[in-house]
């Protein structure tokens, strides 16, 4: 058996098994730290805390007050797959926790000094086990007042190829804090709390609260109160699926992806079709290079997704991918239309930390906290939030409301009575600066508006919105054009053409692996069809849907909007300012400009009172 | 180099050339004009090394020689000087000096050995053609020549000899992906056994200029890969697009059977008038075809709709069609009789257009879907 460098094929022996189970399961401190933790939560669990030493590598200590293991349970617990999780091979179809292979604890028990100390619920004693790179002693009486606490010293001593591929101890350190804040987003009724030992790193306390109130101030807790100031609640409902969380406004954006979050059944994933319904859903508000910043749950039958595809769950597959990323698109649009004209407080925020006169005379901590200023901008932008629908489409032609035309009539007495009021949550204009910003007053404070960036985006969603009714003109092609693309590629274009059509892109197979392109959008005018239709077939391989003809259309639509609309350095009368102001406040989306800008700022009286130190 | 030239002969000359220079270049010497003075005459030569230009202009010469001066420059300063000035022009080891009146300026200039000769090799196929015969295939066709690079091969006027039913002629072809034009003229003697040549954009437009001021024979050699223009005082070199335009005859529908006349002024009038309401780029018209008559109209959701009515001769069954209304114009444009003809299919078919007084021109419009 033995004869021969090859030698015979034979049953590896159960550690040898474990340890290369471990490779998949357990690849750093930190995939560790999410196993046990989610242990911990399939127990029930109401308090988890955490230690790590040396990032993980000396000591993960994870303790929790959840319903425990007996002695025999113990003994099981570290056998591969063993679980209590799953009953059947029907089970693996409607998986409702968050662990299922049963291939953690012997995985980790099998590369480290693993000891587990468990009381079960109503039980008298507790019951320790080691398992020592694979080797068990115990279970022996041990003294735990409830719960479980695992803890796994000197983790990959037994591989030592493994260890050496660790990185310094803070990056595994922050990977595990990272884990930890995924799965307390998920879990606001759970207090979760990370330390190194001395230091407090991570502390979340349980939410009381219940539903969104909970679900908000644990996301409050974790991405900062900015966040939630600035986020819209998504809440959005097709068939059997539900959408949850809150979505950033898009003035409120970030230079990377990092800090959106996707979870599915609780489950933290990383899955690009988020990355690209999220581009899809934001493609209007934000530049190329923003990322807006969101938490997203999503609740659906377990029997439509499957989470066993990924050794550490990372990934899972949805049995209708459309279906979801067409919810995701509309929830996400759907929420940040109702989001209407709101610009981040952390523009306001930004303008008052500049207003703040450099010599001032008391020092007031309390001035800039956020909460006070974010919170009461949050409420009031709440309450506007009313008019969403476009413009009646009648009003273009209503002379009443045209906002910039050059009418210069007497100000009537009805009109003057009508600039007054000042429940308008956008207010009554006073003025204009240096011939670009409009200054208004509101019941509660100062409104400052951009004219050309807020007169840019309400062209541009008028041309939108005409775009969208009157349909996508398309010239014919005399001579069509033939794009050589792989096969894929090809069959991935063309299995979308209804939808191009739709924008103006009419395609059709052309033998294996090219397709000809019949029509083009007349927008594009001589447009050079063989690098969009290549762009389009990139953008379906990476990211499963076509954006770039819509982002092309809508360019052109955003260059016209430039053109035709209002410079900075027009002088404007009164009127043509409050109509301009009536408009964004009836124009969803008009709170940020074609790229992600504000196009206005809201200052609270309370907030200029401060500068003056009236308050 | 010494001599001296009058103000405008200096500035006709100059403008010819200096259009061929292009205002940015990565090789400084592409920016000069070659200035030569010789057997009594001053000869200016400019290039983009895809297309060169030699004219010559008489000029008081004193002494022969050769140098290379900054072409946009001295147009500019030439264009400058007052009516009926004497342009005096003298070399100086490395700068040009000029002197016009009481202005006087110094150019700084590069050798004349560095700039670059475009020869024109074997150019075995020779022929001359009527100035008004080179301009009527360059004015009908030019328009729907494609700027998109991607299809450079469309990028120029197709010139080739073509079989008809009477006869051989030249023909020269256009088209944009979109539209295409065809004329064609009698064959001139010597043609027959050219190869189908296409000239690139620049060219055809360098080309244009001289036609305006040359009424004469213009003398043409060619080969597959370049071609030569021969005017009075100027001669043009230039390279071909290297390229195989299209079978254009697949495209150009025969048994389009529906027959529409009208009035090309009014017609072209009409579309001009209802297209001032559609605001987007795409400018759609869509035609409403009735037993003799004609309506057209055009929606924009921002603006309104315009419509306007036309008595046409029609007698085919009714139907509807959308084109864009800047390429309907352009098609108008060349039409010289009074009456326009168009033949119809449907509304995603081409639609072949001539004009009522000329067989010889032929456009082919492809519809909009509206």
């Amino acid at each position: 058996m033995d004869d021969g460098k090859s030698g015979r094929i034979h049953l590896l022996d159960e550690q040898t098994v474990n340890q290369i189970a471990a490779g998949e399961v357990v690849e750093r401190p930190a995939s560790a730290v999410k196993e046990l933790v989610e242990n911990a939560l399939d127990a029930g669990a109401h308090h988890i805390d955490v230690v790590l030493r040396e990032g993980g590598k000396a000591l993960i200590s994870v303790t929790d007050d959840g319903i425990g293991m007996s002695p025999e349970e113990l003994g099981m617990a570290v056998e591969r797959h063993a679980t209590s999780k799953l009953r059947s091979a029907e089970d693996l179809n409607a998986i409702g926790t968050l662990g299922f292979r049963g291939e953690a604890l012997p995985s980790i028990g099998s590369v480290s000094r693993l000891s587990i100390t468990s009381r079960a619920k109503g039980a008298d004693e507790a019951w320790a086990l080691k398992v020592d790179a694979g080797a068990k002693t115990g279970p022996l009486p041990a003294a735990l007042s409830a719960g479980t606490r695992i803890e796994v010293r000197d983790l990959f001593y037994a591989t030592p190829a493994r260890l050496k591929f660790l990185k310094a101890d803070r990056t595994e350190q922050s990977n595990a804090l990272d884990i930890i804040k995924r799965l307390a987003m998920a879990h606001p009724h759970v207090a979760f709390s990370l330390s190194d030992g001395d230091r407090v790193l991570f502390r979340a306390e349980r939410a009381l609260s219940t539903g969104d109130d909970a679900q908000k101030a644990r996301l409050g807790d974790i991405l900062g109160r900015a966040f939630t100031d600035n986020a819209v609640a998504v809440d959005a409902v097709r068939d059997d699926l539900r959408l949850k969380g809150f979505a950033g406004l898009p003035t409120y954006s970030r230079g990377n992806a990092q800090q959106q979050y996707l979870f599915v059944n609780g489950r933290p994933v990383k899955d690009r079709l988020l990355v690209g319904a999220v581009r899809g859903a934001y493609a209007d508000f934000l530049a190329r290079d923003r990322h807006p910043v969101l938490v997203l749950f999503l609740e659906l039958d377990p029997h439509a997704v499957d989470v066993n595809v990924h050794p550490a769950k990372a990934e899972v597959r949805f049995r209708d991918q459309g279906l979801v990323r067409g919810l995701i698109v509309s929830g996400l649009r759907h929420a940040l239309g109702a989001a209407g004209h709101r610009a981040s407080t952390s523009v306001s925020q930004a303008a008052l930390g500049a207003a703040r006169p450099a010599t001032s005379p008391v020092t007031r901590p309390a001035y800039g906290e956020k909460s006070a200023l974010g919170g009461g901008f949050h409420d009031a932008a709440r309450s506007w939030q009313a008019p969403t629908s476009p413009m009646p489409e009648q009003s273009r032609f209503d002379p009443e409301t045209i906002p910039v035309s050059a009418r210069h009539e007497p100000v009537t007495q009805e009109q003057e009575q009508a600039a007054q009021r000042e429940d308008y949550p956008l207010g009554t204009a006073r003025g204009q600066l240096h011939e670009t910003y409009i200054m208004a007053q509101n019941a509660d404070g100062i409104v400052i508006v951009d004219q050309h960036a807020a007169h840019e985006r309400l062209v541009y969603e008028r041309m939108k919105a005409s775009l969208e009714k009157s349909g996508v003109a398309r010239q014919m092609l005399l001579l069509p054009d033939v794009v050589e693309l792989d096969p894929d590629a090809a069959s991935r274009v063309l299995a979308r053409a209804e939808e191009f059509a739709e924008l103006g892109l009419v395609l059709e197979p052309f033998g294996d692996g090219a397709v000809v392109v019949r029509e083009v959008p007349a927008l594009l005018g001589k447009v050079d069809s063989v690098r969009l239709v290549r762009d389009l077939a990139d953008d379906l391989a990476e990211l499963d849907q076509g954006l770039t003809l819509k982002e092309r259309l809508e360019e052109v639509c955003a260059t016209m909007a430039c053109h035709g609309s209002v410079r900075a350095g027009r002088r404007l009368t009164l009127d043509e300012m409050n109509a301009l102001l009536r408009e964004m406040e009836a124009t969803p989306h008009s709170g940020q400009c074609n790229h992600g800008r504000p196009t206005y700022v809201e200052l609270k009286l309370r907030d200029v009172e401060r500068l003056f130190g009236r308050r | 180099m010494k001599l001296t030239i009058e103000r405008s002969a200096l500035l006709k000359a100059l403008s010819h050339v200096q259009s061929v220079v292009e205002k940015r270049n990565t090789i400084p010497i592409l920016s000069n004009v070659q200035i030569e003075a010789a057997d009594g005459q001053l000869a200016l030569t400019a290039t983009d090394l895809d297309l060169a230009i030699v004219e010559h202009t008489g000029a008081d010469i004193a002494q022969d020689g050769a140098t290379t001066v900054p072409a946009h420059t001295l147009h500019d300063i030439v264009r400058k000087l007052p009516d009926g000035a004497q342009v005096g022009l003298s070399l100086n080891d490395r700068t040009l000096t000029l002197n016009a009146g009481r202005s006087r300026f110094t150019l700084a200039c590069l050798p004349r050995e560095d700039f670059p000769v475009m020869s024109a090799g074997e150019l075995p196929h020779r022929f001359t053609l009527p100035a008004p015969q080179m301009k009527r295939l360059i004015d009908k066709t030019r328009f729907a020549i494609s700027t998109e690079e991607t299809r450079y091969y469309l990028n120029g006027i197709y010139l080739h000899v073509a079989e008809g039913e009477k006869g051989s002629t030249l023909r020269a072809v256009a088209t944009d992906g979109h539209r295409l034009a065809q004329v064609e003229v009698a064959l001139p003697d010597g043609a027959a056994g050219m190869p189908g040549i296409i000239i690139p954009r620049k060219t055809v437009q360098e080309i244009r200029k001289h036609l305006d001021e040359f009424e004469g024979e213009i003398g043409i050699e060619l080969s597959d890969t370049k071609i030569l223009f021969r005017f009075a005082h100027a001669v043009v070199t230039s390279k071909l697009i290297d390229g195989t335009f299209p079978d254009y005859s697949r495209v150009i529908p025969e048994g389009n059977d529906r027959l529409l006349k009208i009035s090309c002024e009014e017609f072209s009038e009409a579309v001009d008038r209802v297209s001032t309401i559609s605001s987007d780029k795409s400018r759609s018209v869509k035609l409403a075809l009735e037993t003799d008559k004609i309506m057209l109209s055009v929606t924009s959701p921002e603006n309104g709709t315009a419509t306007e009515e036309l008595a046409a001769d029609y007698s085919a069954e009714a139907m509807e069609i959308g084109f864009n209304s800047r390429y309907l114009l352009d098609i108008l444009d060349q039409v010289e009789g009074d009456e326009v003809e168009a033949r119809l299919a449907d509304s995603a078919s081409p639609t072949v257009m001539r004009d009522g007084a000329d067989e010889s021109a032929l456009y082919v419009l492809m519809p909009m879907r509206v």
